[in-house]
């Protein structure tokens, strides 16, 4: 493994246009992660017909490279702005813009670039090491019955995220999943809650969702305190985590390697529900879980670890199998058959040396994560002088571009409005904004999941619970959600005393 | 079943005479199109957008790219590809409906659409609310099996094995209401007397993890969409659903050598135009789209692809008479499937 690794590197810096194009997928890629709407996927199809004229170690390295660094992108404006680059960076804005209103901005982003790259290079150094073993132990025993508990698993702490009460945590959850059924079902195609829509039969969008109940109901919650003479601009701080702190999340970084290596490895799952399942899993296992959604650095620490740690193992079933896990790697499908190739088993046997400069180039593009993370991070900050009454308008014209941008369709900017106006109600009266996405998202997959594993398992839940994965991640999952539900009534059972 | 199967027959009449038989006719046409045209008062002048509904990785993603980089090489006029995924198709669809019909929006669209004109009528027919430009992919759909699977090897043990199940196996496909999927399993599981649990994966990565995992027993597909792990032989055809026997699957049986008499409904993806587009500028991207489909770069992909294994050409008439053909074909099974044909 040693020596092909070096091979790698040596055919990736050996020369110095396929040097110039990774530092092209390094810088690209995390530019049009941090612009909300115009994502890694943005670049990576505009990219797509140029990659002809690369070789095809170049054209493959370039989309690795771009789907490691776009990844942590989006957490910069998660973090300064509450508005996530993309889907995965969601769950870096629940904890990552309270901190930027607390005045810990510095300590937020430089967790985020900290654990992005520990996460892409831990993710990258098991993909080097096993991929093809891992990619054949994940469909061999990972299907849909199995997703969908991950899913349930997963959904039964979201409760504990950002409510004023459990019973308002929940409610937003449901309220997430009502709205994750608009469209068609995933099995049948029947559609549901349309209104004779057809741009709704798509069901509501990730992107202008978020982008309304993060960044538009933010713009209105300060635009109120304004109005009122309360609003106090978030206090510049450049400090990053000390290595105390940061050592003080050790088990949280290595839970959301693992959970987002997981997640990753998946067919058609990928960085998205790593993060919501990283995120989870560090409410899951946290002493005060109520200090989650209000500015908790593990809460940063976690989704960004484990949403980088999915951009390797998401190249695990491509590269084993030819199985894409999402959108940038169905496209690095294209860019091989480009080439006049095939990701997959034979891809090992046929070009070794293309498939180790990709490895090479995805350890260095996370490596890079790392410095030039912390060279531009300092300077980012600035943009929080910014007055409010600049910054607001600001906000809503990037948010309004990311909505529209995604599907060019002016439906998806209404909803992101419509999602800011009710988020801002909601949040008034104490629900949970994390709660509804989380919910809006998970539910997505896990219906899907859920039809699937029902019909495969003929609806019969003895079959279903045959499955160990399955039991174990229910009955956990129902556990979770008795213990929080036991902590909702003990406080009544005591003042009732 | 018996109904069906005859209005089939001279269905398949229909469907050789369009898939088959007239390819050389097609092929020839496109041959001889002119290698050149003068841009109808300079139209294009700036570059195309051509809409996608769905995203860019999949099927249509990928022959949307290809015949755009075809047509670009060919004419040197630029498309912007606006990828509207969802709702099978319908946003994207819905979205080209309201753009201006100045000929620079053009439409990529697949089978799809006309079997959603069947089942609903005031959904656009591709064949009278749009104009096609080609037709540039017709295929036919196979069942896999993984090639190390020791349970059934071929069509008639596959089919032992499903009865022996008691309606407990599985297949892997898209198999949402109406679709063609759906339609062509209904056919096969009746003539075959079996029951099979079809499990409906809209994106392909599932869809083919599922059988290379043994998550499903067997999976309903395309040749081109599968033609990896059939290079890798992970995968193995063992029934193909065409009147006869491609060329490049000579060993697998057809449908109807196993004694299954329905029509084989074809996956197409094609390109269109508003029917309201100025005329010249009509024959313009007639041209273009149809001499693209015989550049190098875009034949390469196809043939990459199986999409030569039978004829994928179709010109504007060609494709009409394709389209026509299907939804009324369409329209029958739904029809006969009770499904609320409007």
């Amino acid at each position: 493994m040693i020596d092909n690794f070096l091979a790698g590197t040596a055919t990736l810096f050996g020369d110095p246009f396929t040097i110039g194009v990774f530092v092209f997928g390094v810088i690209g890629g995390m530019l049009f992660g941090a612009i909300p709407g115009v994502s890694m996927l943005t670049l990576a199809a505009i990219l797509l017909p140029f990659t002809a004229d690369l070789s095809p170690a170049q054209g493959v390295m370039l989309f690795a490279v771009i789907y490691c660094t776009g990844t942590y992108g989006g957490a910069i404006t998660a973090i300064l702005f509450n508005i996530p680059g993309a889907p995965e960076n969601a769950p870096t804005a629940f904890d990552g813009y309270p901190m930027t209103k607390k005045g810990m901005a510095g300590k937020a982003v430089g967790a985020a670039v900290l654990c992005s790259a520990i996460g892409g290079v831990a993710s990258a150094l098991i993909m080097m090491s096993a991929t093809e073993p891992l990619a054949k132990w994940a469909i061999m025993n990972i299907g849909p019955p199995e997703i969908f508990a991950l899913v349930f698993f997963g959904l039964a702490v979201a409760s504990s995220v950002g409510g004023r009460t459990i019973w308002k945590g929940w409610l937003s959850v449901l309220l997430g999943l009502l709205i994750a059924t608009i469209g068609q079902d995933p099995v049948g195609g029947i559609n549901r809650f349309n209104f004779g829509f057809s741009d709704l039969a798509a069901g509501i969008a990730f992107v202008p969702a978020i982008l309304g109940f993060f960044a538009v109901s933010e713009v209105f919650v300060q635009a109120e305190k304004k109005a009122a003479g309360k609003y106090e601009a978030p206090e510049l701080s450049v400090d990053f985590p000390s290595i105390t702190e940061l050592w003080a999340h050790k088990i949280a970084v290595v839970r959301s390697i693992l959970v987002g290596f997981f997640c990753g490895i998946l067919p058609g799952i990928g960085a998205t529900l790593a993060a919501f399942m990283g995120y989870g899993e560090a409410v899951r296992w946290a002493k005060d879980k109520s200090a989650f959604g209000k500015g908790e650095l593990e809460g940063v620490i976690s989704s960004e670890t484990a949403n980088n740690a999915a951009t390797g193992a998401a190249m695990i079933p491509l590269l084993a199998l030819g199985l894409p896990g999402g959108a940038l790697t169905a496209m690095m499908v294209a860019v091989f058959q480009m080439h006049d190739l095939e990701p997959g088993p034979l891809v090992f046997y046929n070009s070794p040396d293309l498939i180790w400069v990709v490895f090479a180039a995805m350890f260095y593009a996370n490596l890079s994560i790392l410095f030039i993370g912390l060279l531009e991070t300092k300077t980012i900050l600035y943009l929080l002088k910014i007055p409010f009454q600049f910054l607001a308008p600001m906000i809503l014209m990037l948010a309004s571009i990311g909505a529209y941008i995604s599907r060019g369709l002016v439906l998806d900017v209404m909803v992101m409005f419509l999602a800011g106006i009710i988020g801002f109600f909601l949040r008034r009266s104490g629900y949970s904004i994390p709660g509804i996405v989380l919910g809006l998202i998970l539910g997505k997959i896990g219906e899907q999941n859920f039809a699937q594993g029902m019909q495969m398992v003929h609806y019969d839940l003895g079959t279903y619970f045959s499955r160990p994965i399955c039991t174990i991640l229910v009955i956990a999952g129902i556990l979770t959600l008795a213990k929080g539900l036991y902590s909702a009534f003990a406080p009544i059972s005591k003042e009732t005393a | 079943m018996k109904k069906l199967q005859k209005k089939s027959m001279s269905g398949i009449v229909t469907a050789l005479a369009v898939a088959g038989f007239s390819s050389i006719a097609y092929a020839e046409e496109c041959r001889i199109s002119n290698s050149s045209m003068v841009k109808p008062g300079g139209f294009p002048d700036r570059a195309l957008t051509m809409v996608v509904p769905y995203g860019p990785g999949g099927g249509s993603g990928q022959v949307a790219a290809a015949m755009a980089e075809a047509v670009t090489g060919l004419t040197s006029v630029g498309i912007n590809r606006d990828h509207k995924p969802g709702g099978s198709g319908t946003v994207g669809m819905t979205a080209y409906m309201t753009s201006q019909a100045d000929g620079y929006t053009v439409l990529e669209h697949i089978d799809d659409a006309s079997s959603a004109h069947a089942l609903d009528s005031s959904k656009p027919n591709p064949a009278v609310d749009l104009i096609p430009l080609v037709i540039s992919q017709v295929t036919f759909s196979q069942v896999y099996i993984r090639t190390n699977e020791t349970r059934y090897t071929d069509w008639p043990s596959f089919v032992a094995w499903v009865q022996a199940q008691d309606g407990k196996a599985t297949i892997a496909n898209v198999s949402k209401e109406g679709s063609m999927e759906r339609v062509i399993m209904k056919f096969i599981t009746e003539s075959s007397n079996m029951t099979i649990q079809q499990i409906s994966f809209d994106k392909g990565a599932p869809r083919y993890g599922a059988l290379l995992g043994g998550q499903v027993d067997a999976l309903f597909e395309q040749p081109g969409d599968v033609r990896k792990f059939l290079d890798s032989d992970n995968f193995k055809p063992i029934l193909t659903v065409f009147g006869e026997r491609p060329a490049a699957f000579a060993d697998v049986p057809t449908h109807v050598e196993m004694g299954m008499d329905f029509e084989p409904l074809l996956r197409f993806r094609g390109f269109y135009v508003h029917k309201d587009a100025p005329a010249d500028r009509v024959d313009w991207l007639k041209w273009a789209f149809q001499r693209a489909y015989c550049e190098d770069s875009y034949q390469t992909y196809n043939d990459s692809k199986f999409m030569n294994v039978i004829d994928s050409y179709r010109d504007t008439d060609g494709a009409i008479e394709l389209i026509n053909a299907a939804i009324d074909q369409y329209r029958g099974v739904y029809k006969e499937m009770g499904l609320d044909v409007k």
